[in-house]
């Protein structure tokens, strides 16, 4: 079963990410801030990871870029409630961008894409 | 015409990238990379790139530094830093790694620029031109830049003519009639020779202007590739297929016969630079005053010569087709086809002939030094001899394949 790291400070949104995923058959895991994330990312060798850009401490977007220094593999769908952090040159390693939305479909559609593309390479 | 052509400038970043530990010059880059190597006696081989920004009027630049990066620091902060304005949005700057993106050195020139993005994030430019440190060229970059937005390319390679026995050297570019860039082929057996010219090939020159987003989107999908994160291995042969890649033909700003453009990569390389300096007929000209080259200015006194007793057996001081910098002396000394730096001090009797002497280097009396690049502050004792006993040399120096002796800083001799 493809695991799920949520790196998301508000507690309401990692329950509820975690109910959706996990109907959608993927383990979930969740951390609530960068730092804790990028240590499970270590622990719990996730096979994606979604997460939110304005955390408290370290920033998704730095992040980011040292998961993916480590684990360049591993792809990001970064979920912010803003859509101006698209344009920061930051956010560009990020396989997948979504503003987050009282709906998650379109975040748990480009997770399952992902997932599925990084089965079939 | 001119306005167009300053907005172009002004949206223009320059990143100079000058973290080579340049291990082929070693032991001159023993305590200093490759950028802040000495060369043409006041100069640092760095000076030539920076030269040309300044000449092309590019006044925002990042210099991407490494490896003992001190006195490269220094010399840019110094020498350089008081030229640019900064209330006029003009800047040059030293940008160690910042170990932002995780913590270890920089993979290859592509990863040094994708470490630094957030430079590019903050300043936004339309362009930034890629620039190698290590380099000693004339070249106007703004009509490189000019070229490149009228060919609505999203990125121009600088490519330079070389003989196709020289391929398997370099970075070789295939194009097609039109200049669009085909292949990228890195030191090739095969190469592909210029349409219609088989004899010759294109070298890329390390010099590139991208379109920003371009870069950042090239870089940021190669960081998460294997790859050697290289601008002439992975992120250039990546954007081919776009067939929005040129070659631009190197213009050389030295104007002579044949175009200049030298990596003095090692030791030999190195030494054949500095010795052409001295011909009566440089091929590179550092005189030419449309085309400045700058370096950290010191405040010294003249050189100077003393002791005309021309008679036999007197002490004459004589310097013959060389270079003399600031406050260098030859006090009875005798000195032919030489670089000679700041501060230089030949003593009575002693001889030196076709030799870089760096700053404070110091020739005792009667000593003998031949063919020998001798790094700063050290002193020949007296009577010493250099250049003369291959086998010898090779005992207490490093020698190279050209037969150049070479003395590191901080050598004892006394």
């Amino acid at each position: 079963m493809p695991k799920i790291l949520i790196i998301e400070d508000e507690k309401n949104l990692r329950i509820l990410y975690q109910q959706d995923f996990e109907r959608d058959g993927f383990e979930v895991v969740t951390a609530a801030t960068a730092a804790e994330g990028l240590a499970m990312v270590q622990d719990e060798a996730p096979d994606l990871v979604v997460m939110d850009i304005r955390l408290p401490g370290m920033d998704g977007l730095e992040a980011m870029s040292r998961l993916l220094d480590k684990n360049p593999k591993i792809p990001v769908v970064l979920n912010s409630a803003y859509s101006s952090y698209k344009d920061s040159f930051m956010s560009w390693s990020a396989d997948a961008y979504v503003v987050k939305s009282a709906d998650t479909g379109e975040l748990r559609a480009r997770v399952r894409e992902l997932i599925a593309s990084r089965a079939d390479s | 015409m001119v306005d167009r052509r300053r907005t172009l400038l002004g949206d223009t970043l320059a990143i100079v990238m000058a973290g080579g530990q340049g291990e082929r010059l070693y032991p001159l880059t023993r305590d200093r990379g490759k950028p802040a190597v000495p060369f043409g006696g006041i100069y640092r081989v760095i000076d030539f790139t920076l030269s040309n920004c300044l000449n092309s009027g590019l006044r925002k630049i990042y210099v991407l530094t490494q490896y003992k990066s001190g006195s490269l620091e220094r010399h840019v902060r110094i020498g350089w830093g008081p030229l640019f304005n900064h209330e006029l949005d003009e800047w040059i700057q030293c940008v160690p790694p910042q170990l932002r993106v995780g913590e270890r050195w920089y993979l290859g020139t592509a990863d040094a620029v994708y470490q630094n993005v957030y430079l590019l994030e903050r300043e936004r430019p339309r362009y930034v031109v890629v620039l190698s440190g290590d380099h000693i060229y004339k070249m106007d970059y703004a009509r490189l830049i000019a070229r490149h937005e009228a060919n609505d390319a999203i990125v121009t390679v600088a490519a330079v003519e070389v003989p196709i026995a020289e391929a398997s050297a370099v970075g070789v570019i295939a194009v097609d009639e039109e200049s669009r860039i085909t292949a990228f082929q890195e030191k090739p057996k095969d190469p592909i020779p210029l349409p219609g010219r088989p004899g010759t090939v294109l070298a890329n020159m390390g010099v590139y202007v991208f379109d920003t987003e371009t870069l950042v989107r090239a870089l940021a999908v190669d960081a998460r590739r294997e790859s050697r994160h290289d601008f002439g291995y992975n992120i250039l042969p990546a954007l081919v297929d776009t067939k929005k890649v040129f070659a631009y033909s190197f213009i050389d700003e030295n104007k002579k016969e044949t175009a200049y453009w030298r990596d003095v990569g090692t030791l030999d390389s190195y030494y054949d630079a500095s010795m052409d300096l001295v011909a009566v007929e440089p091929v590179f000209n550092l005189y030419d005053k449309n085309w400045p080259i700058r370096t950290m200015a010191q405040q010294l006194p003249p050189a100077k010569t003393v002791f005309a007793q021309e008679e036999p057996g007197g002490r004459l001081g004589i310097v013959l087709d060389s270079l003399v910098s600031g406050g260098a002396i030859v006090s009875g000394g005798r000195v032919e086809r030489c670089v000679l730096g700041p501060e230089v001090r030949v003593n009575s009797y002693a001889k030196v002939v076709d030799s870089v002497l760096m700053d404070n280097v110091d020739i005792g009396r009667h000593a003998r030094v031949t063919k020998a690049i001798i790094d700063k502050g050290v002193r020949i004792p007296a009577s010493f001899v250099v250049g003369e006993d291959p086998e010898e040399d090779k005992r207490r120096f490093t020698v190279t394949p050209g037969g150049v002796v070479v003395i590191p800083r901080g050598t004892q001799l006394d």
